[in-house]
């Protein structure tokens, strides 16, 4: 019989020692992933052992079933995880989602991974009170495999690949449940294109999230002003998307005024701007846009329709014109770039906003239906 | 005893581990210079540089400039081929 690459450990304990000096750990102890506990995860799947369920491009890198079975068990996946873990790991590895960046880069984001579907509560997958926190196992491990495939099979190291300047610890993992009973619109994934009745997930490169708190109003405008103001703030301002997961109080606002996914998308991006000078000012203007058309394109979108966007010559990216007042520039290319969810806990009137990774427009969502 | 499974690929299938080095050029006098920029502000310039200074003191001639469209993706088949095709050497970087 021929010997599956590892090693040998005397007891568990060593076996956790060993993964540690291996450096096949996110920092916390993983479970040993012995061949009985894989073979168990692996036979949980639909996959063979040598299915190829994440292809990265750039590296050419590849991670069979096998792979993504042992760092599942590692993990503290229970079996009945694994459908949903692969599907989390086709996601990234679309290629329109383009892995190596949010992998990557300084900017450190985690790989947001939300659950919508009949498979959420199959597998008690948390989408109410602290849903981005700790205590529910399915959550805290299924976001886990991602990172520990990052690190284990694609080699983001802290410091050799991945080179964040400062991460956050949604890295460690970020999966959470869309609370569907608790929304007042059709759940994400439905939205998002797949049948009703589906289970699927939607991937997404997050930084560290605003807690967006309002108390006072139940107003849709006034309440979402909160949200566009946050989703507007220099720190954050970029051509790229967003995702906020509403609070059920705020939600249930939006409910009782009849407002859809569509309209309040529509209103979040029409009032999450800063004018041209106020980017300016703030030096969120790079001298080396005004050679990305892209960009430019960006800056003066909202520009009066038929008018032209300045001569190059009179571009720069310090110095305020008086015009630059009036030029809205908004978060994002338009309603589209804003992804909308619901969850949390029934008391509270806080949500959250998680600006997209990257100072250009990072990565699409990506939605995949989870394999039965 | 317990068998503990590795999770890495390990330099097995799937890993870049097999991929051969490109031989070395022995001088660099009248050699065509790639230069793969990943397409962020300044990669350019600052391969630019290095060519100039290659140019400077090594005598390599010209020069066939690429900038990925995304940082994050995969160099294009095509600006690979033109690059093998065109290049004696190929300096890459990342700019920001």
């Amino acid at each position: 019989m021929t010997t599956r690459p590892g090693f040998d450990a005397v007891d568990p304990w060593s076996a956790i020692e060993q993964c540690y000096e291996r450096g096949w750990t996110d920092g916390l102890p993983v479970v040993p992933p012995t061949e009985a506990l894989v073979d168990a995860m692996l036979g949980a799947g639909p996959w063979k052992a040598d299915h190829v369920l994440l292809h990265e491009p750039v590296r050419g890198r590849a991670v069979t079933a096998e792979k993504a079975a042992i760092n599942a068990v590692m993990a503290g996946c229970r079996p009945e995880y694994f459908p949903v873990v692969g599907a989390a790991l086709e996601a990234i590895g679309d290629p329109e989602f383009m892995l190596h960046g949010p992998a990557t880069s300084t900017g450190g984001s985690a790989l947001m991974v939300i659950v919508n579907g009949p498979i959420a509560a199959r597998l008690g997958l948390n989408a109410k009170t602290n849903l981005f926190g700790p205590g529910v196992r399915a959550n805290a491990t299924i976001g886990r495999v991602l990172r520990l495939v990052l690190l284990n099979c694609l080699d983001c190291r802290p410091g050799v690949l991945d080179k964040s300047t400062q991460g956050w610890a949604g890295k460690y993992s970020l999966c959470f449940a869309e609370d569907e009973t608790a929304s007042p619109w059709e759940p994400l994934h439905v939205w998002r294109g797949l049948p009703t009745g589906s289970s699927a997930v939607t991937v997404y490169a997050a930084e560290s999230g605003h807690n967006v708190l309002s108390h006072g109003t139940s107003d849709p405008e006034r309440l979402l002003t909160g949200f566009a103001d946050v989703m507007a703030s220099l720190g954050s301002l970029s051509p790229g998307r967003s995702v906020i997961v509403f609070a059920p109080e705020h939600a249930a606002h939006l409910k009782r005024a009849g407002w859809g996914r569509r309209r309040t998308a529509e209103w979040l991006y029409t009032h999450a701007w800063r004018s041209l000078a106020d980017l300016k000012r703030g030096g969120k203007v790079e001298a080396a846009f005004y050679d990305n058309p892209s960009l430019v394109d960006w800056l003066y979108r909202d520009r009066p329709h038929g008018t032209s966007i300045p001569l190059t010559a009179a571009m720069d990216a310090e110095r305020v014109e008086p015009t630059d007042e009036s030029v809205r520039v908004h978060r994002g290319l338009g309603p589209d770039d804003i992804l909308l969810a619901v969850g949390g806990g029934e008391a509270g009137g806080h949500s959250a906003f998680f600006p997209s990774w990257s100072r250009g427009r990072s990565v699409p969502f990506v939605t995949k239906e989870v394999s039965s | 005893m317990i068998r503990i499974l590795d999770p890495t690929l390990g330099g097995g299938s799937g890993s870049t581990a097999a991929m051969p080095r490109a031989p070395r050029p022995t001088a660099l006098s009248g050699v065509t210079v790639g230069l793969l920029a990943n397409g962020k502000s300044n990669g350019m310039a600052l391969l630019d540089r290095i060519w100039l200074r290659l140019r400077e003191r090594h005598g390599v001639a010209d020069v066939v400039r690429v900038a990925k469209t995304n940082a994050s993706a995969p160099v294009s088949d095509e600006d690979a081929e033109l690059l093998a095709k065109r290049c004696g050497i190929v300096v890459t970087a990342i700019g920001d």
